[in-house]
């Protein structure tokens, strides 16, 4: 009997290890999980600049090249906004976070984020090593609340072999339309020489895309989407006119109907369409199908800002970014300096994170040859001196985009008129700015 | 019951306390604490300021609440009388000792043992006009495939037909142990006097299982109200709103717009509601009785 306790208790404690005396920092990320190709201390067996990969190499690279430090890594679905607020008002909340520069706001207004700067100014990273709209998106009240990690926008993703079939490509470059109309002329023609329709969009349970095109268009012309951070303006001639141009492709056919984001996405890849409206993120994925012989995008794949088609006096382009926040909650002083040498390592390897096809948050990256170097960059680089974002003093933009983005779809869709979307779009987002606590 | 209790003593209410206790502060507390909140504009992370009724005046205000509730009764409509028709109809078929009936009371029953997330990526591949079986099916036979889940005439019946789908073991089950309830000898008496089918269906069945009849009807609206994770993976409640339910709302409002507040008020309606439509089915039956 005494045997059998013994060797139970022996079996109990075999179970136990030691305590693990390093300091342990849970990083919470967006970007989707990969592991399965992805082995640890070695190169991505596919797809080696998806924003999956990157990231999981970095952070495999950070843990390898820091021994005394141990990450705790959460992988979220996107935007993983709903599980980070539920963790906060939980006590729980992860050491660093993924976050939107359009939504730190709504953390910084409650006192929930940490200020960086102290932090980041041991560590050697300073606010001027930011470009200046990465810089004014993570800046509140003087101080820095997020680490830039890149900028973003949405883009013309091309497949050129379908382009070149229907006379739309001039000296190896795209032929881009110059005005509504003419988008609309250069879509038929595609289309007829095709049989496909023009651009490939998101459009079932889709969030974000048509308020983005919005967002484009209207602040190229200058107009005033918030008058004040508590009311938003939508029903202004430019915005019928954007949402009659998308809406008139979509009567016509000139789009591809009711797919998701996923169906579109696999749309463009097997050359369903011309143009796919998606962000900078597609970058790495679509160059990686260029690569490969026998498909559909092999060596016809450029991607361009979008184009500018109502004579504005800037160029188009709604952009917002990727940054690293870290949450207030208590924290040793040792987990304390992990968090900040892990940030100092993002910062310094934000040019191998550009490589998924995001743009740079980091000034000095900007004139770096090995990023220019990369492919489409020329193209793009400029997008970050022009691009525009929305004020940093509105709250709920990740809210507003989804609002916006349903209404838009109704109208695109028929479902209502558009003056009555952009009415009652305007109705919804007013309503819950109003009544923020 | 003052009097019997004195009679019988205080100390038997202690072994009712435990669970008075775990009742009391898993759910009293969190109702009161919901109604209170609901009068209070507030976000996740506090800042509550008193404003009396004036979440539920804005409610009524509110296009997309009220079309949310009007989804919610919708699909109450839409699912309930067929789940209830079509588990009792399975049950009556099934209520036999046979291997057959066995086997499909296992595989009717089998849906409902899903996670709604398994279940809706099965209903995906099934409904999604790009590539789903369905689609595959209509083309394969000349008809163009039709958009269930962006369609908004479509996607609240397409959620309906999936949740009845998924729902149905249940009440077949209910059904089928209520009719094994009933005496056989019954049924050989009614046999002897040779009634019909539809005679002992009428006369001797659905009085001896009407108690699960209301049971399943009330449970069922109960649980149809409360649609989430259905329309929340497959359509976002789109589109326009189409297939936007009450719960839908309720967690947009409070997670993604942190207007917690706002949501509790919501909260209270479909509580109310569900609450109505829990003793429709008891208080229809005291009457039928009554008459």
């Amino acid at each position: 009997m005494r045997r059998r306790v013994f060797l139970t208790g022996l079996a109990a404690l075999s179970g136990c290890a030691r305590p693990d005396p390093r300091p342990t920092i849970t990083v919470q990320r967006i970007f989707g999980d990969c592991r399965a190709h992805v082995p640890k201390g070695g190169a991505p067996t596919q797809n080696i600049n998806g924003e999956c990969e990157i990231i999981t190499g970095l952070l495999d690279r950070f843990e390898a090249e820091n021994p005394d430090i141990r990450l705790n890594i959460n992988t979220v679905a996107w935007p993983g906004y709903d599980q980070l607020s539920a963790q906060i008002a939980a006590d729980d909340a992860p050491d660093l976070v993924t976050m939107h520069m359009a939504v730190i706001p709504d953390y910084q207004i409650h006192g929930l984020l940490t200020p960086l700067d102290a932090g980041l100014k041991a560590q050697g990273v300073t606010p001027d090593q930011f470009t200046p709209v990465a810089r004014r998106a993570v800046t509140m009240n003087g101080e820095v609340y997020g680490l830039p990690f890149d900028a973003w926008t949405q883009l013309f993703h091309i497949n050129m072999n379908l382009f070149a079939k229907a006379g739309l490509v001039r000296g190896g470059e795209p032929v881009l339309p110059r005005s509504a109309a003419e988008l609309l002329d250069q879509a038929r023609r595609f289309r007829a020489a095709t049989s496909k329709p023009y651009l490939v969009q998101s459009a079932v349970n889709e969030r974000a895309a048509y308020a983005r095109n919005l967002y484009t268009y209207l602040l190229s012309a200058h107009e005033v989407i918030f008058p004040d951070p508590h009311h938003i303006r939508l029903n202004t001639p430019r915005a019928r006119e954007v949402v009659g141009l998308f809406k008139r492709i979509h009567d016509e056919r000139l789009t591809t109907r009711d797919l998701d984001y996923v169906a579109a996405t696999t749309a463009f890849i097997n050359g369903e369409g011309g143009v796919y409206i998606v962000g900078t993120w597609m970058i790495g994925n679509f160059d990686n199908e260029a690569a490969q012989p026998g498909r559909p995008l092999y060596r016809g794949y450029r991607v361009k800002p979008y184009p500018a088609l109502f004579g504005d006096p800037v160029l188009p382009a709604f952009v917002d970014g990727h940054a690293w926040v870290m949450p207030k909650k208590a924290r040793t002083p040792a987990q304390e300096r992990a968090a900040f040498r892990l940030l100092k390592f993002l910062s310094v390897h934000e040019g191998d994170w550009t490589r998924s096809g995001h743009l740079t948050s980091m000034a000095e990256v900007v004139g770096d040859p090995v990023y220019q170097a990369q492919p489409h960059r020329r193209d793009l680089m400029a997008i970050t001196s022009y691009g525009q974002g929305l004020p940093t003093d509105v709250q709920r933009q990740f809210a507003i985009q989804a609002m916006l983005s349903e209404e838009l779809a109704a109208a695109i869709t028929g479902i209502k008129p558009v003056e009555k979307a952009l009415i009652d779009a305007e109705h919804r987002i007013n309503d819950m700015l109003t009544n923020l606590s | 019951m003052i009097g019997r209790l004195n009679r019988q003593g205080w100390p038997n209410l202690l072994f009712a306390l435990p669970f008075l206790l775990v009742y009391g502060w898993l759910l009293v507390y969190p109702l009161l604490a919901g109604m209170g909140l609901s009068l209070n504009r507030a976000n996740l992370f506090g800042g509550a300021r008193f404003i009396g009724f004036e979440n539920y005046i804005r409610l009524f205000r509110d296009a997309t609440f009220l079309q949310a509730l009007g989804n919610s009764l919708l699909f109450v409509v839409m699912c309930v009388p067929v789940l209830v028709v079509l588990a009792l109809g399975l049950a009556l078929a099934l209520n036999r000792a046979t291997r057959f009936a066995a086997f499909m009371r296992s595989a009717v029953f089998a849906s409902s043992v899903l996670s709604v997330t398994v279940m809706t990526i099965i209903w995906r591949q099934i409904l999604a006009i790009d590539g789903g079986l369905l689609s595959h099916g209509a083309h394969a036979i000349g008809l163009p495939a039709l958009p269930f889940l962006s369609d908004p005439n479509l996607a609240l019946p397409s959620l309906a037909a999936v949740t009845v789908w998924w729902s149905l073991g249940l009440p077949m089950m209910l059904f089928l142990s209520a009719l094994q309830q009933v005496p056989r000898s019954v049924f050989e008496a009614a046999a002897l006097d040779r009634a019909t089918p539809w005679t002992v269906f009428r006369q001797i069945t659905l009085p001896a299982i009407t108690p699960a009849l209301v049971l399943v009807t009330a449970y069922e609206c109960a649980l149809q109200f409360q649609v989430f994770g259905q329309p929340q993976l497959l359509t976002q409640g789109g589109p326009n709103g189409a297939s936007r339910p009450l719960v839908l709302y309720i967690y947009e409002t409070g997670f993604n717009q942190w207007d917690i507040g706002y949501a509790a008020a919501a909260s209270q309606m479909l509580f109310a509601l569900i609450l109505v439509a829990a003793f429709v089915p008891q208080l229809a039956q005291r009457l039928w009785r009554r008459a």
